[in-house]
């Protein structure tokens, strides 16, 4: 007998949730709701009697000072206008839910049934609500549900039956399936692609072929009737759809590419991205650099820290999903990206993780509809990443926003975290690892069901009430974070010889890669714990259910692992053993279910082919704009710094743990008020040691429009230049490169300028290797995410097609030989002086400027890295002295922004003279203001430490323009003497913070 | 000189183990890490430690409120040994999801000891999400308190979804004079802020921060003071660094956090 407890705040106390639920449906409608409660309901279907249902409401699931509780309905007809009730559909992750049961039991002190359930969901009461059903519908669809993983019902007073309430909602998984293994037909290449189309395995049409020749082999076939196989199984097609697919094997990446310039005729041969731009400069850069460890093949790079330390790094997108499911995609997307330092070399303890969101303009209201309104996809990724960053107990130190309409199409999520290891564990590199024959293959973490399997659900005939939402997955940092402290006891212990995570592919991708370390491996997929009953066998081969990991354990550990695991209450399940075979064998309740060899994945897979065309800006049609002067200076300051790629995100920062672990040192916001953004973030990993880590990211996607080479440049330039402005060293920067690309394969009616974008990734990744060998900076991590389009609805029924920009997230990390010798953005004290390092040209193309005017322009910043380098090294030095009391490198919005966030940061006033800046030629006031030429930085000196700091400048483009003032004014002189900018620090302050209003400068 | 060992809890979500453990390093302490499961099954005793430290973190995520579960876990378990383990002198200290647990379990505020009765809470910041930001805190000097003897104002980082402390008008009045009310939110001059947010993070009544029992060895406080470990730990070092680098002063080193912990420290060798 199922019961519904229904939980909720005494009636006289703040309801702080309803209050914000209030104030989001006035921000996102404007429509006016008096006040909203909330209702707690937990559905048990535990076959628990009375009195046991009685103790654990108000012993475990009732506060007594704040709640009331009851088995009855809380609410009456006259307590609400509307009623809302909000529940999961069968399948998601109910963390809540799961944890009820696991508290239930404990307090019992006996086992539940293991078909025991509890759901949890909410019921939202709104008063004083003068809405109609359709608007509390749109409420309901828009904030307080997503269809995709929730249902709701609405209730109006004449509605509600006060004995019954919402009644017993049960969304319990029930499969009527018996679990089976299939065999398929592949009589011709024909009849393949059609397997593939309608399996949805997406297979390539040129690997078909090379399958087909190997299930015909006469060898292999004799093999194969030896375990009783004959036809490929479903099981071996969706493993090799897997292992060939594009996210675990970067076919784009690692394709042919045929590029011509069609402006000289020139053409080139591309062969390999990846092998010519990143693996071949990384691993010359490693030849000269000891401190790179271990990079380019496990699930995050290695780099040293210090002495007795190493710190792991990574960063992946996750945009399909989070444009799908906001919230939930984004709290996978962190969760999963934190299992890459886990399960990196024996085993990393995670110390940060870090963001990037680029999403459609937050106030669109064009014809377009994405599945998610920009403003609801950003606040939904903004939580899922703070709670799984939160819950996980990982500071979230550093992040990026960019709205641009592009990205209406599809969201990019980006995410990164940061491990650290002891150099060694019991004697051994931690940074190595390899399975051996022998050892055990155990699966630890969640359990498996349908998450991740795509397109299962839709192509189900059965789809009902109880169909599971497969595609759609919900992070559970709490269970992963007790793995994560569980498996570093089990690393200390020695206890690991191999581990690495369960992602995209799962086991099939987990078990799939380590069996080609260890030459074989052989599993009893019946012994994997499942969520519920009723999965295919293939699809427990392949689910992407969250929070597992694989780890290979010597049979003489495994008693001592599952004492260990039992003590964390983590599950662990010895699921098979690595073996020498040379063959993937895996069996269900004892029958051969796939039985491959091993050197079948590694054949040689035709290799994908692109045709990549590019034409110069210029040749394009690209001009700068025809624009006279301005005359309202301090308007167009304020202006732009309240524009939405430039003001203040505070309330993104301050809703992340980013101090969590105790070490930071120089935080993601700075100032007085603590709310710009630094230029990099700096921890003190190490508690006992004052070596500092220094983590900052860039992206410009927005001078992709003009050039990809220069956007790389842009992107690259700007991380060194902000770790050097938090104390960071220059020789021991470490680069992670993260893609995000539009569809490149052309085609005449889908993709018509596919050419062109294969043009501007290869052109990017000229760029990404020039500047890593230029700056000597190892690639230590980096992913791939090739299909940021979308098709949208427009106002007539016409679909529309939306390619985001070729974008590039660049994640630098470095060393701080001691925190003490950091600095920050702000200015510190009347009287320092006022420098501007490098050198200003007009390159005001893609700008902030321009694009305010709504302009696009050709001059884009361009890098000289051998200069810039000369003057990176004096600053270093000038830094490692102490000589400087603020550093910024000037980005995004030129010199005049980033000195009056300066001047926000420190509530002190600056005094400028614009004709001493260093510029190339005669500069007009918008480009010595506005532009974005690379490698400049912003400082202040204190007058007593000038003349030496000055003598490191000798020979270089540095020049003092001014000076801090304590009158907080922000004053600006043109090359001509005459005052152009007298701002006071507060209106742009006001500006900034969008609490800007019209009153006059 | 007595050894003064501290154990900090870890398991099932609570994850401030490690700077815990360094600060409590740092005072003098003889820290150790120990997991929930290990008292329970009894391979590790509380009866051989002088101080207990719930710290922070996200005990079984925060679900069906925060520490709830945590709480009926150890009252459950562990009654006996917490109960003996206060009346021999042992020092308590919870730290934000800490500090819930306590008030979940009713060692907070412990108006009758051993009771285990709920009198007051932690719910939701009346801004509606969670915040990390640095706060003021200014003590009161009448609280029995012994670990925030000698401290009168200082600045510590909260990081919470539901630090909100709320009890009933008589409970608050009782708590207020027995001077269990140990730290309060203040400005920056050090008065309280009189609930105006943020320096009033959360909107707690007569802007509580932490409180303690009536012996004043069981506190529990929403501000992290092992997150004060490092004088680089504060938002404002950077400028101080320059202040004191022109006047010549000396740069620090530890963070005002480990105060509490010494305190603690001298506590127990003094009377212990």
């Amino acid at each position: 007998m199922a019961v519904r407890l229904e939980i909720a705040l005494k009636p006289h106390l703040f309801d702080a949730q309803g209050s914000e639920l209030c104030r989001m449906i006035h921000d996102y409608f404007g429509w006016r709701v008096g006040s909203a409660r909330v209702i707690q309901v937990l559905t048990l279907d535990a076959g628990l009697n009375e009195e046991e249902v009685k103790a654990v409401r108000t012993e475990i699931f009732t506060n007594p000072v704040t709640q009331v509780s009851s088995t009855e309905p809380l609410a009456r007809a006259q307590d609400f206008d509307w009623a809302v009730w909000v529940g999961f559909r069968p399948g998601v992750r109910d963390t809540a839910g799961s944890v009820a049961l696991e508290a239930i039991a404990d307090y019992l002190r006996r086992p539940l049934d293991p078909k025991a359930a509890a759901y949890t969901s909410k019921l939202f009461l709104l008063r004083d609500a003068p809405l109609s059903r359709h608007q509390v519908d749109v409420v309901a669809r828009e904030l307080l549900a997503n269809d995709i993983i929730q249902q709701w019902r609405i209730y109006a007073p004449q509605d509600w039956d006060p004995r019954e309430g919402i009644g017993i909602i049960l969304p319990k998984v029930e499969l009527a399936h018996t679990p089976t293994v299939q065999t398929l037909a592949v009589g011709s290449d024909q009849e393949l692609q059609k397997l593939s189309d309608q399996r949805n395995l997406a297979l390539n049409p040129r690997d078909i072929p090379v399958i087909r020749a190997y299930f015909l082999r006469e060898d292999v076939r004799e093999e194969r009737r030896r375990v009783g196989l004959d036809l490929p199984t479903d099981v071996e097609l969706e493993a090799i759809s897997q292992a060939r697919s594009d996210h675990c094997n970067h076919n784009t990446f690692r394709g042919k590419f045929y590029y011509r310039d069609l402006d000289s005729g020139d053409a080139s041969v591309v062969d390999s991205l990846f092998k010519t731009c990143i693996e071949a400069p990384t691993l010359e850069i490693q030849r000269r650099k000891d401190w790179v460890v271990s990079v380019l093949w496990d699930n995050a790079g290695v780099a040293r820290f210090d002495d007795d330390h190493h710190y792991v790094i990574t960063a992946e997108t996750h945009n399909s999903p989070s444009n799908m499911e906001a919230y939930g995609g984004a709290l996978t997307g962190i969760v999963g990206v934190y299992r890459d330092p886990m399960g990196t070399g024996k085993g990393s303890r995670l110390i940060a993780g870090f963001y990037g969101y680029c999403v459609g303009p937050r106030d669109y209201a064009g014809p377009l509809r994405p599945h998610l309104h920009p403003r609801r996809l950003l606040d939904g990724v903004v939580e899922g990443v703070r709670d799984g960053g939160n819950k996980h107990g990982v500071p979230t130190v550093f992040g990026n926003l960019l709205y641009h309409p592009s990205y209406l199409g599809k969201c990019l999520v980006f995410v990164g975290a940061i491990g650290l290891m002891p150099q060694t564990v019991k004697g051994e590199p931690t940074e190595q690892k390899k399975p051996n024959p022998g050892d055990l293959i155990i699966m630890a973490g969640g359990r498996v069901g349908k998450d991740g399997i795509h397109g299962v659900t839709a192509s189900s005939e059965s789809y009902s009430e109880q169909t599971p939402a497969g595609h759609v997955q919900i992070g559970d940092p709490y269970t992963q974070k007790k793995m994560h402290d569980f498996l570093l006891e089990a690393r200390d212990e020695g206890l690991i010889t191999f581990i690495t995570d369960n992602g995209g592919g799962g086991l099939s991708s987990s078990i799939g890669e380590s069996a080609q370390m260890a030459g074989g491996a052989f599993v009893e997929l019946d012994k994997v714990p499942l969520k519920y009953e009723g999965l295919d066998v293939w699809e427990i081969w392949v689910s992407e259910s969250q929070e597992r990991m694989t780890v290979a354990v010597r049979p003489e550990n495994l008693d001592r692992f599952m004492e260990l695991a039992r003590l964390h209450e983590v599950e662990c399940t010895v699921i098979g053993r690595y073996e020498d075979s040379g063959k993937l064998h895996l069996t269900y309740q004892g029958r051969t279910c796939a039985y491959l060899d091993l050197s079948f994945f590694r054949e040689d897979f035709p290799q994908w082919e692109f045709e990549a065309q590019w034409r110069s800006p210029r040749s394009r049609g690209l001009t700068e704009p025809v624009l006279s002067e301005p005359e309202d200076w301090g308007r167009l300051l304020c202006d732009l710094l309240a524009s939405p790629n430039l003001c203040s995100r505070e309330w993104i920062q301050r809703q992340y743990d980013h101090e969590v672990q105790g070490t930071s040192a120089v935080k993601f916001l700075v100032g007085r008020d603590r709310d710009v953004p630094n230029d990099a973030a700096v921890i003190r990993p190490v508690l006992t040691s004052n070596r500092g880590l220094a983590v900052t990211q860039a992206l410009h996607p927005t001078y992709a429009q003009i050039d990809t080479y220069h956007m790389v440049e842009a992107s690259i330039d700007e991380c060194v230049r902000r770790l050097l402005s938090v104390g960071g060293m220059l020789d021991e920067i470490g680069g992670v490169d993260n893609f995000c690309w539009p569809n490149i394969q052309y085609d005449p009616e889908r993709n018509p300028d596919g050419r062109y974008k294969a043009a501007q990734l290869v052109r990017a990744n000229w760029a990404l290797r020039d500047m890593c060998l230029a700056y000597q900076i190892p690639l230590l991590s980096g992913k791939d995410s090739m299909y940021v389009d979308g098709h949208l609805p427009g106002a007539y029924g016409e679909r529309h097609k939306v390619s985001g920009l070729p974008t590039l997230q660049f994640t630098a990390t470095t060393v701080v030989p001691d925190v003490t010798r950091c600095l920050t953005m702000d200015v510190k004290m009347p009287g320092d002086l006022v420098y501007v390092l490098g050198i200003t040209r007009n390159e005001l193309g893609a700008s902030e400027y321009y694009q305010h005017l709504g302009h696009v322009g050709l001059n884009i910043p361009r890098a000289h890295s051998e200069d810039f380098l000369r003057l990176y090294r004096a600053l270093e030095r000038a830094v490692a002295q102490g000589l400087c009391a603020s550093c910024r490198a000037v980005g995004r919005g030129g010199l005049a922004v980033h000195g009056a966030m300066a001047a926000i940061a420190g509530r002190l006033g600056m005094t400028w003279d614009l004709s001493r800046v260093p510029a190339e030629g005669s500069l007009s006031h918008v480009a010595l203001l506005f532009s974005e030429s690379l490698g400049r930085f912003l400082v202040t000196v204190p007058p007593q430490r000038e003349a030496a700091f000055q003598e490191l400048m000798e020979g270089l483009p540095a020049a003092r323009i001014g000076r801090v003032t304590e009158a907080p004014i922000f004053q600006i002189r043109g090359t001509d003497g005459k005052e152009l900018v007298q701002v006071p620090v507060e209106s742009l302050r006001k500006a900034w913070s969008g609490t800007w209003s019209q009153e006059p400068v | 000189m007595k050894d003064v060992r501290a154990l900090v809890l870890t398991g099932f979500g609570l994850n401030c183990d490690w700077e815990t453990a360094h600060i409590l390093h740092l005072a003098g302490a003889l820290p150790e890490r120990v997991h929930l499961n290990a008292i329970i099954g009894g391979t590790k005793r509380l009866a051989d430690y002088h101080l207990f430290v719930i710290g922070g973190g996200f005990s079984w995520a925060d679900e069906h409120g925060a520490g709830v579960i945590l709480a009926m876990r150890l009252k459950h378990r562990l009654r006996d040994e917490i109960l003996s383990f206060v009346d021999r002198g042992g020092l308590v200290l919870g730290i934000c999801n800490g500090f819930q647990v306590l008030v979940n379990t009713g060692l907070l505020p412990g108006f009758e000891p051993g009771t285990w009765d709920r009198q007051a809470a932690l719910v939701a910041n009346d801004c509606g999400t969670f915040r990390d930001q640095w706060v003021h805190v200014v003590f009161n000097d009448q609280s029995p308190c012994v670990f925030t003897r000698g401290l009168h104002t200082m600045d510590l980082p909260v990081r919470h979804g539901e630090g909100k402390f709320f009890a009933e008008a008589d409970v608050i009045q009782k708590l207020e004079a027995n001077n269990q009310v140990v730290l309060r939110y203040a400005t920056a001059d050090g008065r309280p802020a009189q609930g105006a947010f943020p320096a009033n993070p959360n909107g707690s009544i007569n802007d509580i921060a932490g409180i303690c029992d009536p012996t004043g060895r069981i506190l529990g406080l929403m501000p992290h003071p092992e997150a004060f470990n490092h004088w680089t730990n504060h938002p404002d070092w950077t400028l101080e660094k320059e202040r004191r680098q022109r006047t010549g002063e000396p740069l620090p080193e530890q963070g005002a956090g480990v105060l509490f912990f010494r305190n603690a420290v001298d506590h127990v060798r003094t009377r212990g």
